[in-house]
């Protein structure tokens, strides 16, 4: 009778698929998976300690730093905090700047963790193509404010810079590129018989573990619930006429599939924006009062919530920052990867819930 | 698929195309002009009023220094981020980078700074090192020296009757002088910013 | 200069493993790194690989502020790179803190201190163009007469 040796496997902070370190334990039976816990703590900076005392225009790039990736939503969530608690209007036009710009983050992060899961599964061809698709949306980002990343485009009020009109040209005619070329690749995606084979039924959560999991985001989205979406109580949203996505069958499939729904989901609602833009101003002033309010927005990866406290200058009191990927993380260890049938599916699940660690640890 | 085996092998057998395929590189791309790069000055004239300064989210970014031709401000490069704001905060546009200049011409927007000071009763010793240091009350009151008593009530600040009275809040220049040689950490400065944007009348 | 120096010259300049590791950075001079895979600025058609073995690499990119947990396996990811080496910081973390380096954080910046850091990118996070300017340039330079220079 063969024995089957339990061995712990250590998927280790430094791996090519990984960008951010973080340690996956497996405790596996031959190839099987058992069970799983993840390691982190590697990039912890003490962010929101730093943050105390300061004034918006100091918390602001401190908070777009939190993570690299989804910069814009934290500056979103951060300054609309921010507004809440001092009761600042944002003017129309600069309401709808501010879904544009959101909306550009959104595709370039979510078209950047379909790479990561097709470069995973070592299909680089496709990964290559999105990558370079992800360069169209970086450069319109960097045509409206300047930069590619960290943008720091929103401030109290409204936002930093205007749209002109011949770059409103340019950027309809990138969407409709952007368009274009991306049903090209969802094609490829979709119908390629390897690609099913590594990624249907692989990782697969239930509804309802995903509810006791508290899972955010694309994952809950793609169980089945709808309803996780922070941008349904959005006021700007709601006026385009918002309504979230969701698959059902919660596999690495229907997780990648849901990202490349939402990304043409973006594209239709900044080219909403573009034909609802009125002509106004961009700031509507207003400085921070004291008092403190909670406030959810959301990113990329799920639902992201800030509380703040002030004191009677704007200065932050208290802060804490509750980001999407803790959840989505701890949901992959423990439910996803129970019974993946192989080691090499344990890096392909993990990406495919989009994890980004230094979000969860600041 | 039209073409055949053969068309393919013709194509790749000539020798241009053999010179790109070994030899050709994708030069990098050019830096973008809208790009906001690290900020250069413009030649228009600096009268160090440190608004740039007092706008800088980074420690060590961004110095006004002076030079045989007057003051300018220095970048640091390894500690800027970027992030364009002492360029709109500038009132006489002395820095440039990309169009933040520009736009910030065509759209009216600008900032607001108003500075606070908030004494920490239980904390303030009345050592008054915060008036001696303070570089407004030194241009007010030269004389003032010596744990910060005097008899003038010009200055921003000075221990009288007993405790750090704060007398004219508004000449306030937001430098946090007080604030880093105060030894108990009692006195603070707010610099509070407020971002406008003031469209152009009609008529 | 002999005839095999010169070939080890032309091959060290011309193919160049590198291998990053991520010290405390926020993402955001990584993905400037994963950026520069992609078809537009292609690292890949000068013979740099990105790939993230530190026993096979030749240059080590390091981002982000120091954080207290990289102290010691930061020095050993080093150690068990084989010489010629050489470590180049990628965006103002490693040289200054960023923004970061106020009192009460945890990080401990310039990386400088604890591993001999050659060239540094600054910029935050610095565009790809200027990451591969860095790198193309400096390779060359570190590697050119390695074995002369030893001896």
């Amino acid at each position: 009778m063969k024995k089957t040796v339990d061995v712990s496997l250590p998927i280790g902070p430094l791996h090519p698929c990984f960008k951010e370190p973080a340690r996956i334990r497996c405790e596996t039976k031959g190839e099987r998976v058992i069970s799983a816990e993840m390691d982190l703590g590697y990039v912890k900076k003490g962010i929101e300690r730093i943050m105390r005392g300061r004034p918006w225009q100091e918390v602001m790039f401190l908070a777009e730093r939190i993570c690299g990736i989804c910069s814009v939503i934290h500056n979103m969530v951060c300054i609309e905090t921010l507004e809440k608690i001092s009761g600042v209007e944002v003017p129309e036009r600069a309401a709808y700047l501010r879904v544009i710009v959101n909306e550009l983050d959104r595709i370039q992060s979510h078209i950047l963790a379909n790479f990561s899961y097709c470069y995973t599964i070592e299909h680089e061809t496709l990964a290559m193509y999105l990558l370079n698709l992800r360069e169209t949306a970086m450069d319109m980002l960097e045509l409206i404010t300047g930069a590619r990343v960290t943008c720091a485009y929103m401030v109290p009020g409204g936002v930093r810079f205007d749209l002109r009109d011949e770059d409103r040209i340019t950027l309809e005619a990138a969407l409709d590129h952007m368009d274009h070329e991306l049903r090209r690749y969802v094609g490829m995606f979709e119908h390629g018989p390897l690609v099913a084979q590594r990624s249907k039924g692989v990782g697969i959560i239930s509804r309802e573990d995903v509810i006791e999991a508290h899972g955010v985001g694309p994952v809950a989205r793609a169980s089945g619930i709808p309803e996780s979406d922070r941008r349904c109580e959005h006021p700007t949203y709601q006026k385009l006429g918002f309504t979230p996505l969701s698959y059902e069958e919660g596999d690495n499939y229907a997780r990648v599939m849901i990202r490349f729904d939402e990304v043409f989901q973006s594209i239709d609602l900044i080219r909403r924006c573009l034909a609802n833009m009125v002509p106004g101003t961009i700031r509507g002033g207003g400085a921070i009062k004291a008092g403190e309010a909670t406030h959810a927005g959301e990113a990329p990866r799920g639902e992201l919530t800030y509380y703040v406290k002030t004191d009677e200058y704007g200065r932050i009191v208290d802060i804490t920052v509750r980001t999407p990927s803790i959840m989505n993380i701890e949901s992959c260890a423990h439910y996803m990867l129970e019974g993946v049938s192989s080691a090499a599916d344990v890096t392909s699940t993990f990406i495919s819930a989009d994890p980004c660690i230094a979000c969860t640890e600041r | 698929m039209a073409t055949s085996l053969s068309y393919y092998l013709r194509e790749m057998a000539r020798g241009e195309w053999l010179r790109k395929f070994l030899f050709v590189k994708t030069a990098p791309y050019e830096t973008p002009p809208h790009f906001r790069d690290y900020p250069r000055l413009t030649g228009k004239e600096c009268t160090h009023c440190l608004a740039c300064m007092m706008i800088c989210p980074t420690p060590g970014a961004i110095e006004v220094l002076k030079t045989e031709n007057g003051w300018n401000p220095v970048i640091y490069p390894g500690h800027c981020i970027r992030c364009g704001l002492c360029v709109e905060a500038c009132p006489e546009g002395v820095l440039m980078s990309g169009r933040i200049l520009e736009s910030q011409f065509y759209d009216n927007t600008g900032y607001a700074s108003t500075f606070h000071i908030t004494v920490d009763r239980v904390r303030c010793m009345r050592c008054g090192n915060c008036s001696v240091a303070c570089p407004v009350n030194k241009e007010e009151d030269p004389q003032l020296a010596a744990t910060g008593t005097g008899a003038n009530d010009a200055v921003i600040m000075r221990v009288k009757g007993g405790e750090l009275q704060i007398l004219h809040e508004e000449k306030c220049t937001g430098c946090k002088t007080c604030e880093e040689t105060c030894p108990n950490s009692a006195i603070r400065v707010a610099r509070v910013v407020e971002a406008i944007h003031v469209p152009e009348e009609e008529g | 200069m002999s005839f095999l120096q010169s070939i080890k010259n032309s091959v060290r300049s011309k193919s160049i493993h590198v291998s990053y590791v991520n010290v405390g950075s926020c993402n955001g001079c990584d993905i400037e790194v994963l950026a520069m895979l992609a078809p537009r600025y292609d690292i890949e058609q000068y013979g740099i690989y990105v790939h993230n073995n530190p026993r096979e690499a030749d240059v080590l990119l390091v981002t982000g502020a120091f954080t207290p947990q990289w102290e010691d396996k930061l020095k050993s990811i080093w150690d068990k790179i084989p010489e010629p080496k050489v470590a180049i910081a990628i965006g103002n973390c490693p040289i200054s803190g960023c923004v970061f380096n106020r009192r009460g954080s945890y990080v401990d910046p310039p990386v400088a201190k604890h591993i001999p850091i050659a060239a540094e990118v600054p910029g935050c996070p610095p565009r790809p163009t200027e990451i591969l300017n860095a790198v193309l340039s400096l390779a060359p330079l570190v590697f050119k007469d390695y074995e002369e220079k030893q001896s």
